[in-house]
């Protein structure tokens, strides 16, 4: 087998997706910037006439911002907690996916503290919280693990595309010269050596291993901001797991979608097969069984305490929220279940619309659980306006928002352009594992 | 259920405004239903000033719990004698009906041939409201308070009597006095007792609890004099305890400092964590440097 050709093919393989841009990617990238710019217009309003042009008042201090700020978070610790699985334990098709999740992972948890940002009425005393952060608070826990797990994933994210870069180093030479360049920069000598590809298998283990146990600590402290409170409907023992299976349930349900696209897009099916589908849409499966036990444990033990505070909160839900919560909690859950069950519904198509079905459901789940439970506080303000009491959120909060999933796509977009969406070093680790085991074989027959 | 509708200046406007108001809901309420308490007292304070209060209040004639104050009506204060009036100055209701003058206690009073003063609140009534007026005789009665420890009792010692115009004290007579100390709320009453031949002294209680120096105030009032009004006296003393809270708050999840646990249980994750990123980051220098290395055979 001959190593630098196969290499050379790879390239010749992958570089019209790093180089060639088509008119309708070129149309997409234009959509995304245009709703980048009003959302960086919308930005600089709620920058000068402050958050009054946003639906957070005295009671709903929490709105769109903190929910797309808990679903990217999310997003990237499913991802860096999926990744690091399909690292650690070298899974099969994790070839296939690998790179999406890694994306997904860094791009999210770049994305998400934004919105936390946006929320803070007084951002000139930011630094306050790094000044004097008081070590008792949930809030600086999620400060530190969001700051170590950015770090963390940066790193890793760096270390999976480090043989690629290299490979892209050396066969190259066609591309501009710029690109050249930072190939060989951020490949740091990379050679494929013995020695360079068992240390940095290394490190890349330990670190997969790393981001499984930081994601679950991150994920738990962005729980505890809500359950150590005494709020109805936060205040919940069982949050974190709860949590960590909703960010699950919402990162398979991206990467699919994900997968999706891109096979579609890039002309990938020799890749991405449908076995991937299948496969993700199992463990879609099981997430979304298992976040339905949760949600219903949620809400079932509210309900039977008949505790005051959380009566008056589900009377909201039951209520002014009544068809959120339905396509939350019963349409998010059940038509993934249905459609995942039946080992006939389960196409390429019908799996991608059951993740599709999960990210909303998750994303008004979000929802369900910070805005009624600011609505309904413990103390009242009496003859309060109604817009201070009950919040919707305006156009500025949605194109922000928008704004923050444009800049997630656009970004991905990037990215790809910079380093193939399958990385080149799986697959010639995979054939070179297969070579060996046929070289072993034949040995062993002519002895 | 309190409400403001009553206003001096410009309240005839307002009054009718409200009761208009009123009228459209469900129960038609008219200044008639309401029965106007108009009362006067004085109280010379341990400073020597005199304060001079008016509470203005209507009082419903059916509902004896339903009380609106009077606010912002003109109360004018007099001292009068052999028909002379003298000014002593005006105050307005506040939101809760009740206006106070404070008069320095440099204030020279006219008195009739009994030496009595002659104090007079007086509301000079409205388009709404009639004229209310009320008079108090009051002789200027002069209060000391001593504390003294006399063989290791704590002695309150209050003295009370009258001056004449050539400054001979005259003690009273049959006057109760109340002995109190000052609480974070209000004044608590220790003891009580009436003054004769001019004084009387108590005991005071062992181990009354003082601020954080040991200090606490005492207060000899007579209040609701029918010749002196109220009168008060106070005096700050040095015999208090003060008992030290021991526990002090302490590596708590609301002192200022974390429990210790929390510090630990962080630095050992954050150091766990960093140091294996330190560790990956140490890795990618080696393949850096191995790589430079071959890179160097590679070009000889």
């Amino acid at each position: 087998m001959n190593l630098e050709n196969r290499k050379r093919e790879l390239v010749k393989e992958f570089s019209p997706l790093l180089e060639k841009t088509t008119k309708v990617s070129k149309i997409w990238m234009g959509i995304l910037v245009a709703i980048i710019l009003v959302g960086i217009y919308a930005f600089f309003l709620q920058l000068f006439k402050g958050h009054e042009v946003t639906g957070m008042r005295d009671n709903v201090v929490w709105g769109v911002y903190i929910i797309n700020f808990i679903f990217f978070v999310c997003l990237s610790y499913s991802g860096a907690f999926i990744s690091g699985i399909l690292h650690f334990y070298n899974t099969p098709w994790k070839n296939s996916v690998s790179r999406i999740v890694e994306i997904i992972t860094v791009l999210s948890l770049i994305i998400g503290p934004i919105f936390i940002l946006l929320c803070i009425g007084r951002l000139d005393r930011l630094h306050y919280l790094f000044l004097y952060p008081r070590i008792q608070s949930p809030i600086t826990w999620d400060i530190i693990a969001i700051m170590t797990d950015l770090v963390g994933c940066f790193i890793y994210l760096y270390l999976t595309f480090i043989p690629d870069l290299a490979i892209l180093r050396d066969h190259s030479e066609d591309a501009p010269k710029w690109r050249q360049k930072l190939y060989k920069f951020l490949a740091i000598g990379y050679q494929d050596t013995t020695e360079q590809r068992e240390t940095l298998h290394k490190i890349t283990k330990t670190m997969s291993a790393m981001i499984i146990a930081l994601a679950i600590v991150a994920y738990s402290v962005l729980a505890w901001i809500f359950s150590l409170t005494l709020q109805p409907g936060w205040n919940s023992s069982i949050f974190a797991p709860y949590f960590i299976i909703a960010g699950l349930y919402s990162g398979i349900s991206v990467i699919i979608l994900a997968m999706y696209l891109i096979r579609k897009y890039y002309n990938l099916e020799h890749y991405i097969r449908k076995v991937h589908f299948v496969s993700a849409g199992i463990i879609l499966l099981i997430l979304s069984l298992l976040y339905g036990y949760f949600t219903f444990s949620e809400y079932f033990s509210r309900w039977f305490s008949h505790k005051i505070h959380d009566t008056n909160l589900l009377n909201t839900l039951f209520t002014r929220y009544f068809w959120q919560f339905v396509l939350a909690n019963y349409v998010g859950v059940l038509v993934p279940v249905v459609i995942l069950f039946f080992k006939k519904f389960r196409t390429i198509k019908s799996i991608t619309f059951a993740s599709v079905i999960a990210i909303l459901g998750l994303w008004l789940n979000r929802y369900l659980i910070v805005v009624p439970t600011l609505e309904t506080p413990y103390l009242p303000i009496q003859d309060t306006r109604e817009e201070f009491v009950h919040y919707t959120a305006t156009w500025v909060e949605w194109s922000l928002s928008f704004a923050g999933v444009a800049a997630f796509i656009l970004f991905f977009i990037l990215i790809m352009k910079l380093v193939p969406i399958i990385p080149m070093s799986g697959i010639i680790d995979q054939e070179r594992e297969a070579f060996n085991k046929k070289g072993n074989a034949k040995q062993t027959i002519t002895e | 259920m309190q409400r403001n509708i009553f206003k001096n200046t410009s309240f005839t406007c307002f009054l009718l405004a409200l009761l208009f108001s009123f009228s459209l809901v469900a129960q038609e309420t008219t200044v008639d239903d309401y029965k106007l308490s108009f009362s006067f007292k004085t109280v010379k304070k341990f400073d020597n000033t005199r304060l001079l209060e008016v509470s203005f209040i209507g009082k419903n004639r059916e509902d004896r719990k339903d009380k609106i104050p009077v606010f912002d009506a003109e109360i004018k204060f007099f001292n009068i004698a052999n028909d002379e009036e003298i000014l002593l100055g005006t105050a307005k209701t506040s939101n809760e009906g009740v206006a106070q003058l404070i008069l320095s206690e440099k204030q020279k009073y006219i008195t009739d041939e009994d030496g009595y003063i002659n104090l007079t609140a007086r509301f000079e009534g409205s388009d709404a409201l009639d004229a209310e007026e009320e008079e108090i005789l009051v002789r200027d009665l002069i209060l000391e308070l001593n504390l003294e420890e006399i063989d290791s009792v704590k002695t309150i010692f209050v003295k009370a009597f009258t001056l004449d115009s050539l400054g001979v004290k005259t003690p009273v007579e049959e006057v109760d006095v109340i002995i109190s100390i000052e609480g974070m709320l209000s004044k608590m009453k220790i003891k009580e007792g009436t003054i004769e031949n001019g004084e009387i002294e108590f005991e005071l209680l062992q181990n009354i609890p003082g601020d954080k120096d040991k200090n606490f105030t005492v207060y000899a009032q007579i209040l609701d004099n029918d010749e002196f009004g109220d009168v008060i006296q106070k005096q700050t003393v040095n015999w208090g305890t003060f008992n030290k809270i021991n526990t002090i708050d302490e590596n708590k999840l609301w002192s200022e400092a974390a429990p210790i646990w929390m510090y630990i249980v962080l630095t050992i994750l954050l150091v766990g964590v960093w140091a294996n990123y330190i560790y990956t980051v140490y890795n990618l220098f080696k393949i850096k440097k191995e790589g430079k290395k071959l890179e160097l055979s590679q070009e000889e």
